[in-house]
């Protein structure tokens, strides 16, 4: 018969006694092994009686299950020290890198966005137009008739297609979009219409191709009042400042009476533009009450229906709120310029998550 | 518009500081661009006379000069080819800032020489445009004086921007009234003499074109003496950037900016008979005074007598009236003019006067005949002589225009409740006189005001006078939403293209919209719709599509040194001048190193799969579902023909092109690699207004999923996704996805032939496949794929 204890105290030495996994391996065959100690009791218990097997075969599972964890628990120390040994050799030079550039967005098309989205919050509507005109919706439906000095102010380029007698121009501002979209749509009627406009005009501060952004609004009571808190409420969340000094002055456009300038204070910190606050003011668009001729144009009955328009440059807008210099660098594409100055993809404009 | 301090103070009695007038102006719409004030500026320039004058030693075009400058005497260098002994010059002294460039005067050495100070011409202080050499001042003048207190510049001068509206702030007078309305001050009402006139004017005058020309009023002048003009003309004129000529000329000037009143002289004596005024002939053509020649044509309005063209009304005068030091007998006009008729004669021949100006913007017809007094009284009293009776011809029109409008109507446009005590006094100062029936103001537009035609012109005097700072601000939010969209469906198209296409690597540029046709010839059979006035002639078309620019834009940036190129545009292409043609089109363009050479990876370019691969991810990103997209073989003449594929959605729409740019196009741009493009006719993708937002439901089966591969050897023209469309059809609902993995073209597989690897994957939803299933299927596979290619199976 086994001495149990003697066999405990055998186990409970040979495991302090470990070396490696082999070791544990010639204790495993030793003990549980086809002919091991344990495995050989275990066929003589055949040979006991009842009540005697019961006891023996209780002994011998115990001890069995002893031996076991004994293996497993030492089987995974042994592996801890197996890997960290691995680990310590299998070293990568952390400072090497790969790249990987994302590509950008334009700033003219990161500021349509964010003007879209603001004026979206607001319940206008985007519409647009075609950028080769007719005379007719450029100038005249816009109270611009032929000999209007202010026609010889635009500095138009003409195409050789002509309709109604008079040759077609490229859109000299977003204007006659006012017009297309009044004559598709009755009152009430919100929109902006952000787009490409020309004009043959090409110095340090003029491209013969840039962008504007048209607001319109008719209704049976939209008034200067509105007009100006529409212009503070734009202005405000485009340029992210709660404090905006804003100046409203007589101007003329043709197609708006009353007319008017806006500019905003600033301050210049160094290089740098603060918008908002300050004693210098910048002129940032022109805006007035729709002229009632322009309404008979499209026949709205202007003794029914009033309301206003303005109109701002996309370029002027993006180099103020993001410090660009230059007009004419928008579109020489220099991807050094496109690369600094452009925006990430993900970087969405939204009145929800960021405007910028 | 420019004047200066001194000659408002002549029109308008105020106690108003100068800031306060810049201030107002400003905000009544008379909106200051600039403020001179020329005493500062001039402060430190005094007179100085040129004692000693030799050449220098070193340089044969300059001079070495000491000049008296009162407290001293002075060595200066000087470089003008007018500087003599004993001249009386501009002297600018060490310290002093040169106004036409800032420049900052230093004691230096020009080649070798020491020099202090400089002797300035009349650009370098920003008088004129005159420097051929240096300001002659008059001998009287004393040395060591300043020479702002004797040129008159002693002074602020302020210059507005008026408005085409406002021809009435084209003269002092109109800018002070302006300002004595909006609470500055008042209005001076100036004296002037009216002299009727001893005798009959010897020149008849005879308006034969009275649309053109209204009226025409003139008088003449017998035994005037035609002088240089007295100080205080002359520098007043200077003060606004005129150039004093002689006193006949300076007095219509001063006339002009003073009133607002255009006014010519001619020399009577020069005159054949009377004055005509008609309508120009065809082939007509006269000297004009800025001696250059015009061509005249039927309907311009000209002056004439009986021989001769005198001058263009409203425009410029003639060369062979015009006044001399030497005229005697003189003839002043003062005319009105047609507005259009002038702005076109004056559009058509490129004329711009300050006469034109003021004509085509409209003049008060009652400055007629104030225009022939104030002239006359200065004639007289600076040149002598006798005036003759005013001669008036046509009729000097006064219809004054009428507009009845209400509180109620001015409040409504304004926003805020107008007062009408307050309106009324408003409308009175600004000349408009009032009366009031019941509810409504009676309105009588001034003469001078010809940009009032209606109520709301009202409503734009009173918040004008009033200040637009006291419109107050309403919150636009309306109770019922007007637009159901902000966005229609291509808009929202053309925003996601341009995301998606940055966040797959792409940078985004935007062009001109213009090119230039020479760029384009390499297209081949190409729309070019020319720009009659281009800004450049290389941007004298509209682009047909948007390469040429980009392309342009990959040869700039190769000299910055990029090796590597992904940049896309969104933006219109014209194929004609009408609305519809004109079309959104995305284009990329991928070229050269894909991946530069790293201790990672090797160096890679860029070919047509990358471009591919990203106008098929667009497409899907842009419409995810409903759609086939095919590939088909006829691309446009920019593409190299055997390198290019047209994408087809639903078989039918042709939704754009990828491939390799066409090389003999790549050449022409100077461009070396291959550059790789595809373009997407955004307008092309389907409209599809979305019917649910719900996706399909997914089928998941968990029976096993079995992979078998084959191969196959077909005819190099045969297109790999034939294979793959004729193993997929064998079994739509097993075979779960087909892929090529290999592709494989050598000598020993045969001549003109490819074998062509795919990978089939298997799956059923009702049963795991056993072997008799999947040797049928594959069978069938290999079956279907001969059949279709004529190819065979690789074993």
């Amino acid at each position: 018969m086994i001495d149990f204890n003697k066999l405990e105290a055998e186990i409970a030495e040979a495991r302090d006694k470990f070396i490696n996994i082999e070791s544990i391996n010639e204790f495993k065959i030793k003990y549980l092994g086809k002919k091991g100690i344990i495995s050989l009791e275990m066929k003589e218990l055949a040979n006991l009686s009842g009540n005697e097997r019961k006891k023996q075969a209780e002994k011998l599972n115990k001890i069995k299950d002893t031996i076991l964890k004994t293996i497993d628990t030492k089987t995974e120390e042994f592996n801890n020290i197996e890997l960290d040994k691995k680990l310590n050799s299998e070293t990568l030079d952390i400072t090497l890198s790969t790249s990987n550039s994302s590509g950008t967005i334009h700033p003219i098309s990161q500021v349509i966005e964010e003007v879209i989205a603001i004026f979206g919050e607001l319940d206008f509507f985007v519409a647009e137009g075609p950028e080769v005109e007719t005379d007719y919706n450029n100038f005249t439906a816009l109270n611009t008739n032929e000999n209007h000095p202010a026609r010889q102010m635009h500095d138009t380029f003409y195409v050789e297609t002509i309709t109604d007698g008079m040759p077609n121009v490229l859109r000299t501002h977003t204007s006659p979009v006012q017009i297309r979209s009044m004559l598709k749509q009755k009152p009430p009627i919100r929109l902006i219409a952000p787009g490409k406009t020309f004009r043959c005009d090409n110095d340090q501060t003029h491209s013969p191709m840039f962008h504007q952004v048209e607001g319109l609004v008719i209704d049976q009571e939209s008034n200067m009042s509105h007009l100006k808190g529409c212009l503070e409420v734009f202005l405000k969340t485009f340029f992210e400042t709660d404090k905006l000094n804003m100046r409203f002055r007589p101007s003329h456009f043709p197609f708006t009476e009353p007319s008017a300038e806006v500019d905003i204070g600033y301050t210049k910190k160094g290089s740098q533009l603060i918008i908002g606050e300050g004693e210098d003011w910048l002129e940032i668009l022109g805006c007035g009450m729709v002229h009632p001729n322009v309404l008979e144009n499209v026949n709205i009955n202007s003794n029914d229906y009033q309301g206003y328009a303005f109109g701002m440059g996309i370029e002027r807008l993006a180099m103020l709120k993001y410090g660009i210099s230059d007009l004419r660098t928008f579109f020489d594409s220099d991807l050094r310029w496109n690369k600094h100055y452009g925006f990430s993809p993900l970087n969405i404009p939204s009145l929800i998550g960021d405007l910028s | 518009m420019k004047f200066s301090y001194s000659w408002l103070l002549e029109h308008l009695k105020t106690n108003a500081q100068p800031e306060e007038i810049e201030e107002k102006l400003t905000t009544i719409g008379l909106e200051v661009e600039n403020v001179q004030d020329t005493g500062k500026v001039y402060q430190s320039f005094i007179v100085g006379q040129v004692l000693e004058e030799r050449k220098h030693p070193n340089a044969d075009k300059l001079r070495l000069c000491k000049v008296d400058v009162g407290k001293e005497k002075v060595d200066v260098v000087c470089g003008a080819p007018n500087v003599e002994k004993g001249m009386k010059v501009v002297y600018a002294p060490v310290g002093s800032i040169i106004p036409v460039n800032q420049m900052k005067i230093k004691a230096t050495k020009i080649r070798g020489v020491e020099s202090f100070g400089m002797m300035c011409s009349e650009y370098e202080l920003g008088i004129s445009n005159e420097h051929d050499g240096i300001i002659h001042l008059n001998k009287n003048e004393k040395v060591g004086t300043s020479f702002a207190k004797i040129s008159g510049l002693n002074d602020i001068v302020i210059e507005i921007g008026i408005t085409p509206n406002r021809q009435d702030c084209l003269g002092v007078n109109g800018i002070a009234r302006d300002l004595a309305a909006a609470g500055m001050g008042e209005l001076i009402d100036k004296k002037v003499i009216n002299d009727k006139g001893s005798f009959k004017s010897p020149i008849k005058i005879e308006i034969k074109d009275k649309p053109a020309c209204s009226a025409f009023a003139g008088r003449y002048f017998r035994n005037v003496k035609n002088v240089e003009s007295p100080d205080w003309l002359k520098n007043k004129l200077k003060s606004i950037g005129l150039r004093p000529i002689s006193a006949l000329v300076d007095i219509t000037n001063f006339v002009m900016f003073d009133l607002n009143r255009p006014l010519h002289v001619y020399d009577a004596d020069k005159i054949n008979g009377k004055i005509i005024v008609r309508s120009a002939k065809n082939g007509e053509s006269f000297l004009a005074l800025d001696e250059k020649k015009y061509e005249l044509k039927n309907g311009m309005c000209a002056i004439t007598d009986e021989a001769k063209v005198l001058g263009l009304g409203g425009i410029m005068g003639g060369e062979s009236t015009g006044c001399g030091l030497d005229t005697e007998n003189i003839f002043l006009e003062s005319a009105l003019f047609d507005e259009v008729n002038t702005a076109k004669t004056g559009r058509n021949l490129s004329i711009l006067s300050d006469a034109r100006y003021r004509f085509e913007r409209g003049i008060d017809p009652n400055s007629t005949l104030k225009g022939i007094d104030l002239a006359t009284q200065l004639i007289l009293e600076i040149c002598g002589g006798e005036c003759s009776e005013v001669e008036i011809a046509g009729n000097i029109k006064k219809n004054l225009n009428e507009i009845s409008t209400s509180c109620y109507y001015l409040s409504k446009r304004l926003g805020f409740e107008v007062n009408e005590k307050e309106v009324i006094e408003i409308l009175n100062s600004l000349g408009i006189e009032t009366s009031k029936k019941e509810n409504s103001i009676k309105c009588k537009i001034p003469s001078w005001r010809h940009d009032i035609h209606g109520e709301a012109d009202i409503s734009e005097e009173i918040i004008r006078i009033k200040g637009y700072e006291n419109i107050p601000t309403k919150n636009i939010r309306s109770k019922n939403k007007i637009n159901q969209n902000i966005l229609n469906r291509s808009q929202k198209n053309i925003i996601k293209a341009r995301r998606f296409i940055a966040s797959i690597g792409y940078d985004e540029l935007v062009t001109f919209s213009f090119t230039d046709a020479k760029k384009c010839d390499a297209f081949g059979d190409i729309n070019k719709l020319r720009i009659v006035n281009p800004i450049s002639e290389d941007l004298n078309i509209l682009r047909p599509n948007l390469l040429p620019n980009l392309l342009n834009a990959i040869k700039k940036n190769k000299t910055r040194n990029f090796e590597s190129f992904s940049i896309f545009e969104i933006g219109s292409q014209y194929k004609s001048t009408s609305p519809e043609d004109q079309l959104n089109i995305a284009c990329g363009i991928k070229s050269g190193e894909k991946y530069t050479k790293s201790w990672k990876k090797e160096q890679n370019d860029f070919d047509i799969y990358d471009v591919k691969e990203d106008l098929i991810s667009l497409i899907d990103f842009l419409m995810p579902s409903n759609k086939k997209i095919s590939v088909s073989k006829d691309c446009p003449s920019w593409y190299h023909p055997g390198r290019s594929g047209t994408i087809l959605i639903n078989k039918s729409i042709k939704a754009g092109y990828f491939g390799e740019l066409h090389p003999r196009i790549a050449n022409s741009f100077k461009i070396k690699s291959k550059v790789n493009i595809f373009e997407l006719y955004l307008d092309e993708i389907p409209n599809l207004e979305k019917k649910t937002t719900n996706k399909p439901p997914l089928k998941l089966s968990d029976f096993q999923v079995v992979t078998r591969d084959f191969a196959f050897i077909i005819d190099k023209k045969i297109s790999s996704e034939e294979v793959v469309n004729a193993a997929s059809k064998v079994d739509k609902e097993i075979i779960r996805n087909v892929e090529i993995f290999d592709l494989f073209e050598d000598e020993s597989i045969g001549q003109n032939k490819k074998s062509i690897a795919i990978k089939v994957i298997l799956q059923s939803n009702e049963k795991t496949l056993d072997e008799s299933d999947i040797s049928k299927i594959s069978s069938s596979i290999i079956q279907s794929v001969e059949t279709s290619t004529s190819g065979t199976v690789r074993s």
